[in-house]
């Protein structure tokens, strides 16, 4: 059994003046993967982004193995090894592929600092070094997610946390970046994932946690949700939260 | 005594209705208007040159004078219609400001220059004899004061008034109103505009006198203290607004008996420093004003919040 | 003649370059025009006075110091007043900028007068540089504004803040996502700009006087050259400015100089309505 890397109690957050996680409580057991998915505004990015420290949250505990990082600031959990990939503006379009790559280096404190990139990062993504100087926001957008991906990996972070990362991408790239994901966990890093991309996310998932109006209904098994005849009805809340370990 | 408030309350009209053409441009508006001190000189200019040069009456030269700010306040608008984002508006009337400022300097054909203009006429100068004078002026600026105010209200109500404020609280609402939007930014900086002229000629007619150093930047400091103190998009709230900065400015003149030691050139200076202190804690400590709004218009804390989400948007549209 | 007048608008330029350059840095990082940046040149500038000609210390030693000194008042300033108002938006802080200027240029007023006041250094003749009149002034401004350049370019394009720096101007919340600390890059911004305008008052104060609304004067064509450049772009606040200063130049050929300063007017109303993001911005979705 695993005790979770990131445990979420409690969590309230938004924007204006209501909430729009109303009590969110979840655990992203150390070592798999957590696909996040839920109809539109149902605060599936709002909790990604709380729990990056890019919004407060208002009431609740975010805990990173074992410790509470509620009052760190978002630059500092990345230190403490949460690392965030946006859905949107998730590269530095007007700095180069390589400048990107550095600037994660030199700022996320990974392991091994201002080492040059290793090998194996870059094994990842074999379409990177050739675009080396190429600006960042002349990238396809496949080419870019990659840059997202690769940069958040260069903190060797504890916890990956992905915003929707196939939206717009052709078949081929989402594929890819699936691929890179589930080699990523492969080697022991924690994923947290929102996908509209249901199915295929949750093929290389172990957990599936649907949200929906800023709570919990359902945490599950990934692939007994896959068996679910309607998925639909998940995104709709028809179905009671039921708390089933993986 | 009397006298000195008669006249300063004479001084809190016409600064008011500056005030307010700022209000109505920015408060109701959302358009900033940093050459606010030129608007306001080519009011004065105006006036007294139709006056001096034109021979026109004091009504006339002062109609004209808000007609001539408010054209030019059209122009600038219209030149800059493709440019809603505030900074570059600001940067803009900045510059038209500080050109006005040269021509006012330069043109010593028509403005004299530094010398200024002298002897400028004033409403019923004639007919009516200098000791009781400044009742007159007093009671011609609370007219035209409390005309201002009405109009305002009215333009508020209307629906005119509607569009006013939905191009102030949201661009992109606005926006897909399109052209009629433009449109409305212009009219909306020409009434301002007009508002400025009629605080400029009214500024003439107060001194008698005026040359460029009356229309220094400082000028916008005042007006932005007295639209914020007074609460921004209040329409009474100038009015206490400006009366505050007055009795700042006045109260900061009794500095030279304090500190004895300090000559002229320096008391002036300290002034406008302590103005521009002021500003900023005002600014900081209190955005709304001292005023308590019943109804919420736009604060400047949550232009804050409203970028915030923005920027949460910019990171992640979708929810 | 022509030359000439380029070679004027050549020294003009990057003598808007430096403040061109800290105004456009600043509002990267800080998303608000600084109208502070002309009371902040008079001040700095005031600075090296009082240390070269009245406390004696030679001009390069005083400048030197007033702008490291300079660039820690920056952070003050910034501190001070900026970042109680960083939430609230563009036009609070330009505001407040506007303030922040007044209040500048009246303190070097309140301490110095209006008088205009000069540097104690050696005074050279002016020479010929074919058929370029150029006096040592001139010639110190576009040395040391290349130098500045240079060095302005190495730290944006080769180290780890300047990536930073640029980072945050691109994308300032994924830049907290990348593990860059906001308040540090502010600070190291406010730092560079202040020495830039500390370097860009002394050479303005030795080219033509040094008075109290000396760097006000220069704030309409320092915004001139940021947003024709294209706000937030380093490379444009330069190539921005020396159009500028030419063009200024140049227009005294056929108008009078008294409007000069009509020209990064015009300028900057045709940047607007053709390509408000200027040369190098880009299309600019509002915050």
């Amino acid at each position: 059994m695993n005790a979770p890397v990131l445990s979420v109690h409690g969590v309230h957050a938004g924007y204006g003046a209501g909430d729009i996680l109303k009590g969110v409580d979840l655990d992203l057991p150390r070592g798999t993967i957590l696909t996040l998915i839920g109809p539109n505004g149902s605060g599936k990015s709002t909790l990604i982004k709380t729990l990056a420290g890019l919004l407060p949250a208002r009431q609740g505990e975010i805990v990173l193995e074992g410790r509470r990082v509620n009052e760190l600031s978002a630059p500092k959990r990345v230190r403490a090894g949460v690392s965030y990939v946006p859905q949107e503006y998730n590269i530095f379009r007007n700095l180069t592929v390589l400048e990107n790559l550095r600037l994660a280096q030199e700022f996320m404190g990974g392991v091994r600092g201002r080492t040059p990139l290793r090998d194996e990062l870059l094994g990842l993504f074999p379409d990177l070094p050739g675009k080396f100087k190429a600006l960042a926001g002349n990238l396809s957008g496949g080419e870019r997610q990659m840059l997202a991906l690769a940069c958040a990996l260069t903190a060797e972070p504890k916890v990956l946390m992905l915003d929707e990362p196939s939206a717009g991408l052709s078949p081929k790239y989402t594929t890819d970046i699936f691929e890179a994901v589930k080699k990523v966990n492969a080697r022991g890093v924690s994923v947290l994932m929102v996908e509209q991309n249901a199915i295929e996310a949750l093929r290389i998932s172990n957990t599936c946690v649907v949200l929906a109006n800023g709570r919990v209904r359902l945490n599950a098994a990934a692939d007994k949700v896959l068996e679910m005849r309607d998925l639909q009805s998940l995104y709709f809340g028809d179905v009671r939260a039921e708390a089933t370990a993986s | 005594m009397i006298s000195f408030l008669i006249l300063m309350t004479t001084v809190v009209c016409f600064s008011a209705i500056l005030a307010a053409g700022l209000n109505f441009q920015w408060g109701s508006g959302g358009m900033v208007n940093f050459g606010l001190a030129g608007f306001y000189s080519l009011g004065a200019y105006a006036c007294a040159l139709l006056m001096l040069k034109a021979g026109a009456n004091t009504f006339i030269a002062a109609v004209g004078a808000m007609a001539i700010v408010a054209a030019l306040s059209a122009l600038v608008a219209l030149v800059t219609m493709r440019v809603t984002e505030e900074d570059y508006f600001a940067i803009v009337t900045l510059g038209v400001g500080e050109m006005l400022r040269l021509v006012s300097l330069n043109e010593d054909w028509l403005t004299k220059g530094a010398l200024g203009l002298a002897g400028i006429p004033r409403p019923f100068g004639d007919a009516v004899a200098p000791e009781h004078y400044q009742y007159v002026l007093l009671a011609i600026s609370l007219a035209l004061l409390a005309g201002t105010v009405c109009v305002l209200q009215l333009i508020a109500r209307s629906p005119f008034g509607r569009i006013v404020r939905a191009v102030r609280e949201d661009d992109v609402v606005a926006a897909t109103l399109g052209k009629y939007v433009l449109w409305a930014r212009v009219r909306i900086f020409a009434i301002g505009g007009a508002l400025i002229g009629l605080a400029g000629s009214l500024h003439a007619f107060y001194y008698q006198y005026i040359d460029p150093t009356q229309f220094s930047y400082i000028v916008i400091a005042y007006a932005f203290m007295a639209v914020i103190a007074g609460g921004r998009g209040s329409n009474f709230g100038v009015i206490w607004g400006a009366a505050f900065v007055m009795v700042l400015l006045e109260g900061s003149r009794f500095l030279k008996d304090l500190i004895p030691a300090l000559d002229a050139a320096q008391l002036a200076s300290l002034r406008i420093i302590i103005i521009g202190v002021g500003l900023i804690l005002l600014l900081i400590y209190r955005p709304h004003g001292f005023l308590r709004e019943h109804r919420l218009e736009i604060d400047l804390e949550r232009e804050g919040s409203r970028s915030g989400e923005r920027q949460g948007q910019a990171a992640a549209p979708s929810l | 003649m022509f030359g000439q007048t380029l070679f004027n608008g050549a020294v003009t330029g990057v003598m808007i370059a430096l403040p061109a350059l800290a105004v456009t840095l600043l509002f990267g990082v800080l998303k608000f025009p600084n109208f502070a940046v002309g009371g902040m040149m008079t001040v700095a500038a005031y600075m090296v006075f009082a240390l070269n000609a009245q406390l004696g210390w030679p001009l390069v030693v005083a400048a030197a110091a007033s702008a490291v000194l300079f660039g820690g008042v920056t952070i003050a300033l910034d501190h001070v007043t900026f970042r109680p108002l960083r939430e609230r938006g563009g036009i609070t802080l330009m505001v407040a900028s506007l303030g922040l200027g007044f209040i500048l240029e009246n303190v070097a007023r309140f301490f110095y007068g209006s008088a205009a006041r000069s540097f104690t250094y050696e005074l050279a003749r002016p020479f010929r540089f074919f058929d370029v009149r150029m006096n040592r002034e001139q010639a110190i401004a576009m040395l040391v504004s290349a130098i500045a350049m240079g060095a302005m370019y190495f730290l944006l394009k080769r180290t780890p803040i300047g990536r930073a720096m640029r980072a945050v101007t691109d994308n300032p919340l994924l830049a907290l996502a990348r593990g860059i600390e906001s308040p540090h890059v502010i600070r190291c911004t406010n730092f560079i700009a202040g020495v830039l305008l500390a370097v860009a008052g002394v050479l303005v104060a030795m080219d033509r006087a040094l008075e109290p609304p000396m760097g006000s004067n220069y704030l309409v064509s320092v915004f001139a050259a940021a947003v024709l450049g294209g706000l937030g772009s380093p490379l444009g606040a330069f190539i921005g400015a020396i159009i500028i200063g030419v063009a200024s130049e140049l227009s005294t050929l056929a108008i009078s100089p008294n409007y000069r300063i009509g020209v990064p007017l015009v300028v900057l109303a045709l940047i607007l309505v053709f390509r408000p993001q200027g040369l190098f911005g880009q299309p600019y979705i509002r915050r």
